[in-house]
C-alpha cells in the first residue's frame, strides 16, 4: 500500500535525521528538551495504544511509569548495566499490569478510569511514605554520565515505542480494539474477543510506558523517588494525546512538540503564575479541540446533525 | 393530526432517511413496515426529537415539533414504546409507570391512570413491587406500553412491538393497542418488521426501504398486494 | 480500649471520606462526569468557612447555611461553563474531556488559592474545638462527633431524596437511561444542570469539616483521592454504600496504624481497592457491572 511505504519512509527519514542529530547539536539545553519530548511521544502514545485504540481510558499511568523507574533506578545503581535495568523497568509494569490492571480491565467505563486513577494515587502516597527521600547519583555513576547517551537510549525507546504501535494498530490486531473501543457489545456478538484485545493494548502499553519510566530513571543524576509516580504523569500524555487527535497514530507525536513548545514557552515567560495560566490553557485546549487539532474538520460537521443521541457513529443505547 | 413532510436525517455522516414523508390520522393505527435497518427506528426518533432532521418539518396537530426539545414534544402529547423495551432496570414496575407519569398534567392524574394500566395488563398489578429487569420479554414490553401510556399521549408510537417475543404474547398484546385505539381514541404509530401482524392491527399502512418510503395505503389492501406479498410475506 | 479509641477515630476519618465522596459520587453517576475537581472545590468551601469563621465569628456547621447555596451558584456556573458542552457525547469521550477539563480546574483552583490565601494551613478553632465527650471509656471530640453526624444526616438524606421526591426520582430515572429519560418528559439539560450543582453544593458540606481540622491549597488531591476510592468500594449507583465504604475504607486504615504502623495507611488503602477490584468490581454495594 503506497500510504504504508510512504509512512515507512518518513519514518525512516525522521529517525535518520534525530540519529544524526547529535552531531551538529550538542548544546545540553536542546538535547534536554529533546530527550523530553522523546519522553513524552513515548508515553503518550502507550497511553493512546490503550486509551485511543482499545478505548480503555486509563488514568492511572503514573503507576506504570514510576514503577518503572523505580525498578531500573534500584537495578542498575546495584551494578545491572542500563539496558537490562531499563527492560526490566519496562518488564515490571507489565508485571503490574498483570497484577492489578488486567483485573480492572474487567470495569466498564468510568470505573476503570477511577480505578486506575486511584491506583496511580495510592502508589503515589505509598512510595512518599516508604521512600520520602531523595535518589542520588553516586561516584562513578556521575564521572560517567553522558548527555548523548542518555539522548540515544530516549530515541531508540521511543523508535521501538512508535514501530511496534505503528505495527499493531496497522494490523488485524488493531482493528479488534478498535471494534473493541467502538461497542464492545456488538463487538463480542462479531466474535471478536474484547478481553484478548483490551490485554494485548494493555501489555504493550505498560511496557513501554516502563522502558520510559526507566529511561527516567537513567536520565535524572538526582530525584525524589515518588517524582515518577506524580499526578502529572497521569495526565500529561492524555492531554497531549488529546492535542494532537486520540486513537490517531500522529496525534501523540504532534501533540508531544506542541506541548513541550508550550511548556517551556510559558517557564521561561510566566514566572509564579505559569501553571495557573497553563491550567487555563489546558483548560481552553478540551474546550477548543474536543477531538484533537486533526479532528478538527470533522468535529464542526458533526455538530450540526445530532441533537442528542450522542457522539458520531453511535448506535442508540443507554449511556 | 402527525405530518412528516421531506425528511432527510443523517446518523453522523450517513444519511438515513430520504424525503420521507407520511401522514399520521387522528384516532387511527397507522403502521411502517419495513426490513431491518430501512429506517424505521430513525423516523421515530425524529418525531419525538431525539434526533433532528437536517432537511423538512414535522407537524403535529398543526405544530412544528421537529426543532422541539425532547421533553416538549411529550408534554404535547407524543409518546413513545422504545424498541427493545428499554425500561428503568433498577426501578420497580409500579417506579418505571410512575416515572412514565412524570409531565404536569399526567402527574395529577397518576393513580387513576394506573389502575387503567393494571386493568389492562393484570400481570403488572401482581408484579407491582417486583424490579423491571426480572420481568420476562411479554410482561417487559407490557411495562413499557404501560409506562409511555402514563403520560396520557394522544399518539402512542411503538417501536418493533414484535422483537424477541413468542407469537401468542404478540398477539396478546396487539389485542391491547386494538382496545385501547378504539376505546380512549389514542392514535397508535407502529414500526414494525412482522409485516403480517402490522398490517393485520393496522388501518393505514407505509413501506419504507432503504430509507425511502415505496409504498402506502390501507392495510388490508396492502396485506392483499402482489408485492407486498412476494417481498415481506415470503408467498410467491 | 487503646484499639477502640483507634476505631472512633477510624469511623470519624470514614464519615469524613464520605462527606467529600458523595457529592463526587452524584456527579459521575448521573451526568458520567469525572470531577476530580470535588476535592478541590471542597477546599475552596472551607476556605471559605474559614473565612467566615475568622471575619464574622460563624461556626462552619452554622456558615453551611451560607456556603452551600454559594457552591450550588459555583457549581452551576461551572457546569454551563466547562461541562455542558460534553451533554451530547458518548461515554468515552465524556469520561476524557471531562477528567482533563478538570483536572485543569484543579490546577487553577490550587493555584489561585495559593496566590489569593498563600500555602499556610489554616484551620478553625472553635470553643468546643478540643473538648472531648467522655464516655464508655472512650474520649470522642466533638468535631469529630458532629462530622459523623452532618455525614449520616447528609447522606441519608440524599438517599431519601432521590427515592422519594419527583426531581430525584428524575435523577435516578437519568442514571439508568438517559435517552429513555428524554421520552418521560424529564427537562434532562436542566436536570442534569442542577444536579450538578448540587452535588458542588454537597462539597461544602465536607469543606465545613476540613475546615475544623487543616486546608491547604494542596489538600484538594488527596481528598478526591479518598472519594473516588470510595465511588469505587461503593459501586455504581449506591448512595448508602458511600456512607458504609467510608466507615470501611476508615477503619481499615486506623487499623493499619494499630497493627503495623503509621507509614502503611496508603497501603491499607491500596490493598482493599485492589482486593475489591478483583473480586467484586461493581463495589460493595452496588448493581451489576455495565448497567
Amino acid at each position: 500500500m503506497p500510504v504504508q511505504v510512504r509512512n515507512w519512509f518518513v519514518g525512516a527519514l525522521g529517525v535518520a535525521a534525530l540519529a544524526l542529530l547529535p552531531l551538529g547539536i550538542r548544546g545540553e539545553y536542546s538535547l534536554t528538551i529533546l530527550c523530553t519530548l522523546f519522553l513524552y511521544v513515548t508515553t503518550s502514545q502507550s497511553w493512546n495504544i490503550l486509551g485511543g485504540y482499545a478505548g480503555q481510558v486509563n488514568v492511572g499511568q503514573a503507576a506504570f511509569f514510576g514503577i518503572g523507574a523505580l525498578t531500573t533506578r534500584l537495578l542498575w545503581l546495584n551494578g545491572m548495566p542500563f539496558p537490562l535495568a531499563i527492560v526490566a523497568g519496562g518488564f515490571s509494569s507489565v508485571l503490574l499490569a498483570v497484577i492489578v490492571g488486567f483485573p480492572a480491565l474487567r470495569l466498564r467505563g468510568h470505573y476503570f478510569a477511577i480505578g486506575t486513577l486511584a491506583l496511580a494515587w495510592i502508589g503515589h502516597i505509598t512510595i512518599g511514605n516508604l521512600l520520602p527521600g531523595i535518589s542520588f547519583l553516586t561516584g562513578r555513576y556521575v564521572a560517567t554520565y553522558s548527555l548523548v547517551l542518555r539522548y540515544y537510549v530516549f530515541l531508540v525507546i521511543m523508535i521501538a515505542a512508535l514501530v511496534t504501535i505503528y505495527l499493531v494498530v496497522n494490523s488485524r490486531i488493531g482493528l479488534g480494539m478498535e471494534a473493541t473501543r467502538d461497542d464492545e457489545d456488538a463487538a463480542q456478538t462479531a466474535g471478536v474477543n474484547i478481553v484478548k484485545y483490551k490485554v494485548i493494548a494493555f501489555t504493550i502499553s505498560s511496557f513501554f510506558v516502563g522502558l520510559a519510566g526507566g529511561g527516567f530513571a537513567f536520565f535524572y543524576a538526582s530525584y525524589y523517588w515518588y517524582l515518577p509516580f506524580g499526578l502529572m504523569w497521569c495526565f500529561e500524555p492524555i492531554l497531549i494525546t488529546f492535542i494532537g487527535g486520540v486513537g490517531t497514530f500522529i496525534g501523540p507525536i504532534i501533540g508531544a512538540v506542541c506541548y513541550v513548545a508550550l511548556k517551556e514557552i510559558f517557564a521561561l515567560t510566566l514566572g509564579e503564575i505559569n501553571i495557573l495560566i497553563f491550567g487555563i490553557v489546558f483548560i481552553l485546549t478540551i474546550l477548543f479541540f474536543p477531538r484533537g487539532i486533526i479532528g478538527l474538520p470533522a468535529a464542526l460537521r458533526h455538530l450540526k446533525s445530532q441533537k442528542v443521541s450522542g457522539g458520531a457513529g453511535e448506535s442508540i443505547g443507554p449511556r | 393530526m402527525l405530518e412528516l413532510s421531506g425528511l432527510d436525517i443523517y446518523h453522523g455522516d450517513l444519511q438515513a432517511l430520504w424525503g420521507v414523508s407520511l401522514t399520521v390520522r387522528d384516532r387511527e393505527i397507522t403502521t411502517l413496515i419495513g426490513s431491518n435497518g430501512a429506517g424505521k427506528s430513525t423516523t421515530l426518533m425524529a418525531i419525538t426529537g431525539l434526533l433532528r432532521p437536517s432537511k423538512g418539518s414535522i407537524l403535529f396537530d398543526g405544530t412544528r415539533i421537529d426543532k422541539l426539545a425532547a421533553h416538549k414534544i411529550v408534554e404535547l402529547g407524543i409518546s413513545m414504546v422504545p424498541e427493545g423495551r428499554r425500561l428503568f432496570p433498577e426501578m420497580s414496575v409500579r417506579q418505571n409507570l410512575e416515572i412514565g407519569a412524570f409531565i404536569g398534567k399526567a402527574r395529577r392524574a397518576k393513580y387513576e391512570t394506573m389502575d387503567w394500566i393494571y386493568e389492562i395488563f393484570p400481570i403488572l398489578k401482581a408484579r407491582a413491587e417486583q424490579q423491571a429487569s426480572t420481568l420476562s420479554g411479554g410482561e417487559q414490553q407490557m411495562l413499557a406500553i404501560g409506562r409511555a401510556l402514563m403520560s396520557q399521549p394522544k399518539l402512542l408510537l411503538v417501536d418493533e412491538l414484535s422483537l424477541g417475543l413468542a407469537p401468542v404474547v404478540v398477539e396478546k398484546i396487539s389485542d391491547v393497542l386494538k382496545e385501547i385505539n378504539k376505546s380512549r381514541g389514542i392514535g397508535i404509530f407502529l414500526v414494525e418488521q412482522n409485516v403480517q401482524m402490522a398490517l393485520e392491527l393496522a388501518d393505514i399502512g407505509y413501506i419504507i426501504e432503504n430509507g425511502r418510503i415505496v409504498g402506502q395505503g390501507e392495510a388490508e389492501a396492502l396485506l392483499e398486494s402482489e408485492e407486498v406479498k412476494e417481498a415481506y410475506l415470503g408467498i410467491a | 480500649m487503646e484499639l477502640a479509641q483507634f476505631l472512633t477515630y477510624g469511623v470519624i476519618n470514614g464519615a469524613i471520606y464520605a462527606l467529600v465522596a458523595i457529592g463526587l459520587a452524584l456527579i459521575m453517576g448521573i451526568m458520567g462526569i469525572f470531577n476530580i475537581a470535588q476535592g478541590s472545590l471542597a477546599m475552596v468551601a472551607a476556605y471559605a468557612s474559614f473565612f467566615l469563621f475568622q471575619y464574622l465569628g460563624i461556626d462552619p456547621f452554622l456558615s453551611l447555611v451560607l456556603t452551600m447555596p454559594a457552591m450550588f451558584f459555583l457549581g452551576l456556573l461551572l457546569h454551563e461553563g466547562l461541562f455542558s458542552w460534553m451533554r451530547n457525547f458518548s461515554a468515552g469521550q465524556k469520561l476524557r474531556n471531562s477528567l482533563l477539563v478538570a483536572f485543569g480546574l484543579v490546577l487553577i483552583l490550587e493555584n489561585l488559592a495559593t496566590v489569593l490565601w498563600t500555602a499556610n494551613e489554616r484551620c478553625v478553632t472553635t470553643a468546643y474545638s478540643g473538648a472531648v465527650l467522655a464516655t464508655a471509656g472512650l474520649r470522642i471530640p466533638y468535631i469529630g462527633l458532629s462530622a459523623v453526624g452532618l455525614s449520616i444526616l447528609v447522606i441519608f438524606g440524599l438517599h431519601f431524596f432521590v427515592k422519594r421526591t419527583l426531581f430525584g426520582q428524575s435523577i435516578w430515572a437519568i442514571s439508568q437511561d438517559h435517552q429513555c429519560a428524554h421520552l418521560m418528559g424529564i427537562n434532562v439539560r436542566r436536570t442534569t444542570l442542577i444536579a450538578f450543582g448540587l452535588g458542588v453544593a454537597l462539597s461544602a458540606t465536607a469543606g465545613a469539616v476540613i475546615s475544623l481540622y487543616t486546608v491547604s491549597p494542596a489538600v484538594g488531591l488527596d481528598w478526591t483521592n479518598k472519594a473516588l476510592i470510595l465511588v469505587v468500594l461503593a459501586g455504581v449507583g449506591s448512595i448508602q454504600g458511600i456512607f458504609f465504604s467510608g466507615l470501611l475504607l476508615g477503619l481499615v486504615e486506623v487499623m493499619s496504624v494499630y497493627f503495623v504502623g503509621v507509614h502503611y495507611t496508603g497501603v491499607a488503602g491500596l490493598v482493599i481497592f485492589i482486593l475489591v477490584l478483583m473480586f467484586r468490581p461493581q463495589g460493595l454495594f452496588g448493581k451489576q457491572v455495565g448497567v
